[in-house]
């Protein structure tokens, strides 16, 4: 049960912004202080399992969001942990409060608003894409025709798509592909303003970095198969291969955006010159389960490096001690598979028998169909389900992700 | 990439097993390491990981090893798998056939359980070795014919490759019971409960049938066992001559229409003697009592096999004995013979009320609920009435009979049991304002209670596999023995000691004996608890008075290993001596089946000391020993010096063996400091 006595005094008190059932698992097993910072219907459940909870509804910011820093601070909490994109700002306000430090509430905005994020990217010397804010669809049309035109395409030949892009939300949320002006018509108005981006022709991962210090601890490269469907950890040697430059662009982003503790989610893309550009980043644990497949793979509680990496009184021992070496130590590959339907009507659930039978396969969290017929997806969309696999080759990985968008779950 | 079993080597299959093994055991280890709050979200990991391991040839061992720390995990929690001592034999056959892998997984999951605690290798908080095994030899009854054969269409076509998993878990059963015992225990155990003549007796039927479809398949081979079973088969499917071979009822009673006078009376006494060897009845009898009404009366004491009191009985309400046939016995209900019969034996229908509450019964029209609630538990042929007759001939002709079903309703079926006992026009009372009415008011100390009105029952829902009394009385008796109870709160002491006399009937002793403190949980006073149930109810020291009233009791349960179980309600009927001179005590239990281990060599026994059809009986002083809770005439007041010191000495003792081990209030513990 939850009894002061099983934390450790010498650790800090962290305070967790956002309902994650993951994460308080993750700290309820670990040896810190911790309390949940959450929206109010988590408060009858947190009271039914005694969880340490303090009630607050994460809206914009406003002029009474120094109450739940100064909250936290008669506490004693020594930092805020953001679990969700919509609690990165408020976990940067906050601990500009509990660690008498301003520059955490800026620095908190920048990488909240992905337009700013890239131009700080840019001063920094990162090399980025080509990208514009777009106030409504007069402003796509002109920048897709221009990139378009910069890439020296006639009339007539298929445009290079662009990318749309929400400022403010997590991941593929809002995320949209558009190669031609028809497409920008069914973008609702109330999607703007949006970030544009020109597409790159290469391939996109994901990087988890501990930051502790000012210094990556752990650095795990996550690799995509397909965007949005699929992810694996180890990446494939192949992937590997560029660990050394990927550490060098962590550093410079660490750098630029005057990071010193904590966790981020960046994203690249590496074009077939070897050059990386730099997509976007994230202060919170990445979506797609990754830490649930980093625990999988090399057996140490990502949320819990979460909560050591922030926690200001942990030690360079601690850290040293708490991580394996990233990719030699881990167990085998560990991936997940996104599941969309793809007919239009469906009415069960049925799991392929060659998933099914393959030794890869773990288990997975898709339930039978609430409905028979299937919405059309219009951006990246949500899917249905995961489907998690382990085994010891990262190319039978990946082929077998790569698969499974062949076959269907709902029939 | 379809991958075949039976194309790899063995040795990839092994390593197959190992791997899953494996990942079966990471799952168990992430689930039981999390906290209770997240332990659910590890479910879906785990119950794959399980259904992995069961595909493979020998995953049902590997899951066996690990049956106690999966169980550890949780995973049966929140259903009724999680109370092993309530599940129901025949209910495996619709989770074992089920198109949800989950249901699949987790009944094969919980059988598996149960096989490594009848093994002994788990020893479980609510389920003894014993009580598992009886258990799974009635689980593989009702399933014996995924034993032999291969899938057939209509599995393959509902379960796909789930049959797997049900087919290698039944078969894993087998194998590590024992195949040549399964058909001859099971045999046993069809006789054992089939001599304390429940009155639903649908399970026995089902097994019953299972045997003899097993019994008919030429691919299986049973060797020398299964013999015993021919009485049980033909009593239900072939009782006398002319329907030896199982013709169907149409060209039975063509034959039959054929017979000559001589003919007919052997098929009356074949079937009389089909139904009074067994208590079961055969369709093809219902069909037969239907024609002699019409055709040949004088036959109807023959085909119920009646002696003389029953003829009489027959003889002197005969227009009633017709119309209760007439409007309540078809080959669906055919069962309700049995308890016809034997309530012609039991002469109740001199009492004054009975004919005419019976006549009553006959013409009864039942409110809309009551049919329902019928129709949904045993179809829509006959109709609703014909189906409640049924159910008070049988409770009327074998009170003892009653049993409470899936339920935690102990104190409602013992209700029903003791009126159709001792007060059956009572019953029939019930029955009509139930049935009728949907309500039933009885009065606690003046005050009216509804079943309307009342809140909630003990029990949150009543189940449907019960007899047609008990599915619509049951409800209302449920509801209003909760209300009772809620009266008396804020009283001191134990509640019963109100609300039984009161709930029960006029002749349940207002004076009331317990030896436990309710405030504490504590024993209390047990000697003198002891002492006053000798000068009760045992011959030797209460004057030589036989108990007059069936009596409420309350008894701690105990498991085979002694431990306490929970409490439990039954009836004490007699106390005489058997045929070795013991004092025994009889008594009535509403649970489904008495016969019961109790531990430190304690077992009920249900037949072969005395025990009438439905009774259980112990020696006087091993029933004492799990008492707690007694009913007495404050009235009558004996010599409690008069009882030996040395055999209350003896019971108090197995009581601390057993369920009193942890109960000893502070003062008793001087010489033993217990644990801490």
């Amino acid at each position: 049960m939850n009894s002061e006595s099983k934390f450790n005094p010498e650790k800090g008190y962290v305070a967790l912004l956002g309902w994650s059932l993951n994460a308080v698992e993750a700290a309820e097993k670990f040896d810190r202080r911790y309390v949940v910072v959450a929206p109010d219907w988590a408060e009858a459940y947190c009271e039914e399992h005694n969880i340490p909870y303090v009630p607050w509804n994460f809206e914009r910011l406003n002029d009474r969001s120094v109450e739940i820093a100064q909250t936290l601070q008669e506490m004693g909490v020594d930092v805020a942990i953001p679990l969700f994109e919509e609690t990165v700002e408020w976990a940067g306000a906050i601990n500009s409060v509990l660690m008498d430090k301003p520059r955490l509430f800026g620095q908190a905005m920048l990488l909240r608003d992905k337009a700013l994020m890239k131009r700080r990217a840019q001063l920094g010397g990162i090399r980025v894409g080509i990208f514009e804010e777009a106030h409504d669809k007069g402003d796509v049309i002109r920048f897709l025709k221009r990139v378009n035109q910069t890439l020296l395409k006639l009339d007539g030949d298929p445009n290079d798509p662009i990318h749309l892009k929400a400022f403010d939300k997590a991941g593929c949320l809002g995320h949209r592909v558009i190669r031609t002006p028809d497409e920008v018509d069914v973008i609702p108005e109330e999607e703007f303003p949006v970030l544009m981006e020109s597409h790159l022709d290469g391939w996109e991962f994901a990087v988890e970095a501990w930051i502790h210090n000012g210094k990556v601890a752990f650095l795990n490269i996550s690799e995509y198969v397909t965007l949005g469907y699929s992810v694996f950890v180890p990446a494939t040697p192949d992937l590997e291969k560029y660990r050394e430059q990927i550490k060098g662009e962590i550093e410079k982003l660490i750098k630029t955006f005057d990071i010193d503790f904590g966790f981020i989610h960046p994203e690249y893309f590496v074009t077939s010159d070897r050059t990386m550009y730099f997509g976007e980043v994230a202060y919170r644990p990445p979506g797609f389960k990754v830490f649930e497949l980093l625990e999988r793979a090399y057996g140490f509680n990502a949320y819990q490096a979460l909560i050591m990496t922030f926690d200001p009184k942990t030690t360079e021992e601690e850290v040293k001690a708490f991580f394996p070496k990233e990719v030699e130590d881990a167990k085998g590959y560990a991936g997940c598979f996104g599941v969309y339907p793809r007919r239009r009507v469906v009415s069960k659930l049925e799991i392929p028998e060659e998933t099914e039978d393959h030794d890869y396969f773990e288990s997975h969290e898709l339930t039978a169909p609430m409905e028979e017929t299937v919405t059309k997806r219009t951006a990246f969309g949500t899917h249905w389900g995961l489907v998690y696999f382990f085994g010891d080759d990262p190319y039978r990985m990946r082929d077998l992700l790569k698969h499974q968008e062949e076959l269907d779950f709902y029939v | 990439m379809t991958y075949s079993n039976e194309t790899s080597p063995s040795g990839e299959l092994e390593h197959k097993l190992a791997i899953k093994a494996q990942r079966l055991d990471d799952a168990i280890e992430v689930a039981s390491s999390s906290p209770s709050f997240s332990r659910l979200t590890k479910m879906p990991r785990l119950i794959e990981s399980i259904r992995q391991v069961l595909m493979l040839e020998g995953g049902c061992a590997v899951v066996e090893a690990r049956a106690r720390s999966i169980e550890q995990t949780g995973i049966f929690e929140g259903s009724d798998w999680a109370d092993p001592q309530i599940l129901i034999p025949s209910l495996t056959r619709l989770s074992l056939r089920s198109p949800y892998s989950d249901t699949v997984v987790i009944e094969a999951l919980s059988e598996l359980r149960l096989l490594a605690v009848a093994k002994g290798g788990y020893e479980h908080p609510r389920m003894s070795a014993e009580q598992a095994h009886h258990y799974l030899a009635q689980v593989l009854a009702i399933n014996l014919e995924l034993l032999f054969g291969t899938p057939s269409e209509a599995e393959r076509e509902q379960q796909g490759r789930l049959a797997t998993i049900s087919r290698a878990v039944i078969r894993h059963l087998a194998n590590r019971i024992g195949y040549e015992h399964i058909i001859d225990r099971l045999i046993d155990e069809i006789w054992r409960i089939v001599n304390q003549r429940p009155i639903q007796v649908t399970d026995v039927r089902q097994m019953i049938t299972q045997i003899a479809i097993c019994r008919n398949n030429p691919d299986i081979d049973l060797g020398g066992s299964g013999q015993g079973a021919d009485r049980l088969i033909s009593s239900l499917f072939g009782p006398t001559q002319a329907c030896r071979e199982d013709p169907g009822v149409g060209v039975y009673l063509e034959r039959i229409q054929a017979m000559d006078q001589a003919a007919l009376q052997s098929e009356a006494t074949g079937c009389a003697r089909a139904m009074h060897d067994t208590g079961l009845v055969s369709p093809y009898h219902a069909a037969l009592v239907q024609y002699l009404r019409e055709q040949s009366p004088s036959l109807l004491s023959e085909a119920l096999g009646l002696s003389s009191t029953g003829r009489d009985c027959l003889l002197c309400y005969q227009d009633l004995v017709h119309a209760l046939i007439q409007q309540g016995i078809f080959p669906e209900t055919c069962q309700g013979l049995y308890g016809l019969a034997l309530m012609l034996e039991r002469g109740i229908m001199y009492q004054p009320p009975v004919a005419p509450a019976l006549w009553r019964q006959v013409q009864l029209p039942l409110s809309a609920n009551a049919r329902e609630r019928i129709r949904l538990a045993f179809g829509d042929t006959p109709e609703p009435r014909a189906w409640l007759i049924q159910g008070v001939l049988s409770m009327l002709g074998q009170p003892l009979g009653v049993g409470q079903g899936n339920n935690p309703t102990c104190q409602s079926a013992r209700a029903l049991s003791m009126w159709a006992y001792n007060d059956p026009d009572y019953l029939l009372q019930m029955v009509a304002w139930a049935a009728r009415d949907d309500e039933i008011i009885m009065h606690f100390e003046g005050e009216p209670v509804s079943s309307r009105n009342s809140a909630s029952g003990v029990a949150a829902e009543i189940t449907l596999d019960l007899d047609p009394v008990s599915l619509l009385v049951v409800p209302h008796l449920d509801r209003i023995y909760a209300e009772m109870g809620r009266m008396c709160i804020g009283r001191e002491g134990d509640p019963h000691r109100w609300v039984n006399p009161e709930f029960h009937g006029w002749w349940s002793g207002r004076g009331f004996s317990i030896n436990v403190d309710v405030a504490t949980g504590n024993l209390l006073d047990l000697e003198r608890f002891l002492q006053h149930f000798y000068i009760t109810y045992h011959p030797y020291y209460n004057g030589n008075q036989p108990l007059i009233h069936p009596q409420p009791a309350g008894i701690a349960v105990t498991d085979s290993a002694a431990r306490f179980i929970g409490w439990h309600a039954l009836t004490i009927l007699r106390v005489s001596l058997d045929q070795q001179d013991r004092m025994r005590v009889y008594f009535f239990n509403p649970n489904n089946d008495s016969g019961q281990n109790w531990g430190d060599d304690i077992v009920v026994s249900t037949s072969g000391n005395g025990e009438r059809f439905g009774e259980a009986s112990l020696p006087f002083e091993q029933f004492a020993s799990r008492l707690y809770i007694f009913h007495f005439d404050p009235l009558e007041r004996g010599n409690p010096d008069a009882v030996p010191a040395e055999d209350i000495a003896r019971i108090t003792d197995m009581v601390y063996r057993s369920w009193g081990a942890d109960r000893v209030p502070a003062e008793g513990l001087q010489a033993d400091s217990g644990p801490v």
